[in-house]
């Protein structure tokens, strides 16, 4: 089977005012089905704009992402947009639901964007925020809801159109340590259980243990891959 | 994306910042007013125009006179041979020639009045040609009957001030002075054989303002036996006056007269009225411009304001036709909101202002050139409505919002995700 995810010498230079400053530095690295891959580093390291990257949110300068075989940088908007849609899921920071509409709305939303029936969505929202732990709270606003309980919402919308890979991009660093360790073992569940390939980015360590490799990047440049707890030259 | 989902997350925003969107909405609500109170008022106003004149015209009527509108007037006159060829042209019912004799005085007693004007007719045809505006008062006799030194007095030669009791009736004799030849005054004994009613029709005919004399009596006065200063023509049918115009200007060598046609003068004033309706229209739809503005500066507020959302949404797979179409489906929504509640209101409102103004225009009516016949006080303007113009005025007002929606909402679509994401 090919790699799920595959980067290929990506670079990305962004200014800031008239400095440039280059995010990343000829990234290359494979990531398989069913892997739960960390990208661990300090701020400033890359770590989000790589993540942006691989989602298709970003375009890379130079270099090639395959997600599923597609090559990215090949499609328009639309068909970016479509991929981003059936393909990948994104969980972040500061959780980003629609603050207007309930959690049960903010699962189904994907499935709308997909133009999946009304009944069928909201059955399939439902089923999903049981399966994130949130059956009694499907009809709350965002600001209804804790930290933790957001976070759930945000991985819920994230697997609802069933995608190849979920991007998380620091998805501990808003919560306390106990809530952190809540998500990061739901995630670690839901890998196991549904066989999702997931995509960490955080810069704390702990988490970053939990992967089955860890990608440690470095002003742009990957300083190594460690796998387990023992660490592989590149 | 579901049409439905759309326009419910368009719903939702909208009455998320209901204060803003009432006011938006408020401002197409106005616009839309202005254009429909204006419109049926203005339609109202034509209609009511075309109605009175077609009352106080003769339709089926014609006026020659001599001279040339364009190379100036002459002082040719027209004789019996020439209202001949005119009778015999097809579509001619009559041709009768007047005489025209300037201002003159009648007395009885004491008593004095001034005419505008004395026109000598054929009274047996002239009634045929003129059969409403030439209605009693009082009458002897019938006008075949009336002999030599017969006189028929207009409405306010006698009702001179607006008098209640008349100068004259049926069966007085009078006497009338007139200019023969310049500087020289006659009097002649006249028997009135009718008064008229109260007409008030258009200037050039205004016959509250004459008297009327036998032609005969005239020309044996006057002179020759067989002139006459304008001829008058009654067609079959109103629609054909161009083609007859034609024919009598035909019988004359060019710009020896000029022709009055009521019919082209009506459709000369409708085209006019109708230019006027099309520039007060035109003037209420720049309210709805604005209003068109108004939409476009809070559909920039909102998008900004929205940024992150919608950085969320392409995120999790929004294209940007999806953004384009939340965004543009609010200012429709806006449109059809002010359309739906503008469209009663603007006729409303034309109603209200159309009582306001038959109240104003009361008191004025009084020596109105146009008068109906019953000599009512009452010049309404009914405003008119016109489903078209209604279904017009809501999709023009959606086409404007939709169309100042557009600038900010492709604006919204082409935002980059990154930078959505991370704005604060």
């Amino acid at each position: 089977m090919p790699a799920i995810l595959e980067v290929k010498d990506v670079e990305k230079n962004y200014s800031l005012g008239k400095v440039l400053v280059s995010a990343l530095r000829g990234i290359t690295l494979q990531i398989e089905h069913g892997e739960f891959v960390a990208i661990f580093g300090p701020s400033g390291s890359g770590k989000s704009t790589l993540l942006h990257v691989l989602g298709g949110l970003d375009r890379p300068d130079k270099g090639s992402v395959y997600i599923d075989g597609i090559n990215l940088s090949t499609l328009n908007d639309a068909k970016l947009a479509e991929v981003r849609l059936h393909k990948i899921g994104f969980v972040f920071q500061f959780f980003n639901l629609l603050p207007r509409l309930t959690a049960l709305r903010n699962v189904e939303l994907p499935l709308t964007l997909a133009d999946l029936s009304e009944k069928e969505s909201i059955q399939k929202a439902t089923d999903m925020l049981e399966l994130v732990g949130l059956k009694d709270r499907l009809n709350h606003r965002p600001t209804e809801l804790s930290g933790g309980e957001q976070q759930r919402v945000a991985i819920a919308r994230a697997l609802i159109n069933d995608p190849k890979i979920v991007l998380a991009d620091e998805p501990t660093g808003n919560l306390d340590t106990t809530t952190g360790w809540e998500i990061v073992r739901l995630m670690k569940r839901l890998n196991q259980e549904k066989g999702q390939t997931f995509v960490v980015v955080t810069h704390d360590q702990g988490v970053a243990e939990t992967a089955h490799r860890m990608i440690h990047l470095k002003d742009g440049v990957i300083q190594g891959v460690k796998k387990g707890s023992g660490s592989v030259n590149l | 994306m579901r049409r439905k989902q759309i326009l419910a997350m368009a719903w939702a925003n909208m009455k998320q910042r209901r204060l803003r969107t009432s006011l938006t909405t408020l401002g197409v609500i106005i616009g839309i007013t202005a254009v429909i109170a204006l419109s049926s008022l203005g339609e109202g106003f034509r209609v009511t125009v075309t109605q009175r004149m077609e009352q106080g015209f003769e339709l089926n009527s014609l006026t020659v006179i001599p001279g040339s509108l364009f190379a100036g007037l002459s002082r040719q006159r027209f004789t019996d041979y020439n209202v001949g060829n005119i009778s015999q042209i097809p579509g001619v019912e009559i041709a009768t020639g007047v005489m025209q004799i300037g201002n003159v005085t009648l007395r009885k007693g004491n008593e004095e009045v001034q005419a505008f004007v004395a026109t000598a007719v054929n009274f047996t045809e002239f009634v045929q040609i003129f059969p409403d505006r030439f209605v009693f008062a009082s009458v002897n006799g019938s006008p075949d009957q009336w002999k030599n030194n017969s006189i028929v007095i207009g409405y306010k030669v006698n009702h001179p001030n607006e008098t209640e009791t008349p100068f004259a009736g049926a069966g007085d004799n009078i006497s009338m002075t007139f200019m023969k030849s310049p500087y020289f005054y006659e009097t002649q004994n006249f028997t009135v054989v009718g008064t008229l009613q109260k007409r008030g029709t258009p200037g050039l005919t205004n016959f509250d303002y004459w008297v009327f004399i036998p032609l005969d009596t005239a020309r044996e006065i006057f002179g020759p036996p067989y002139e006459s200063d304008l001829i008058f023509v009654k067609i079959s049918n109103p629609n054909d006056s161009d083609a007859i115009t034609k024919d009598i200007e035909a019988l004359f060598p060019p710009f020896q007269i000029s022709i009055l046609a009521p019919i082209t003068f009506l459709n000369q004033v409708d085209y006019i009225l109708n230019l006027v309706q099309l520039f007060l229209t035109s003037i209420a739809s720049i309210s709805l411009l604005v209003a068109g503005i108004g939409i476009m500066n809070i559909t920039t507020v909102s998008v900004m304001e929205r940024t992150r959302e919608i950085g969320i949404m392409k995120a999790i797979g929004a294209k940007n036709t999806t953004i384009l179409t939340i965004f543009l489906t609010e200012t429709a929504l806006i449109g059809i909101l002010g359309g739906l509640i503008g469209v009663p209101t603007g006729y409303g409102l034309s109603y209200l202002l159309s009582i306001i103004i038959s109240r104003f225009t009361l008191g004025q009516q009084q020596g109105a050139v146009f008068q109906n016949p019953e000599g009512q006080q009452n010049i309404g303007i009914t405003p008119v409505f016109s489903p078209t113009w209604a279904v017009g005025a809501i999709l023009f007002g959606i086409i404007i919002c939709v169309l100042f929606g557009l600038y900010p909402a492709r604006k919204a679509a082409k935002l980059d995700p990154v930078k959505a994401l991370r704005y604060e």
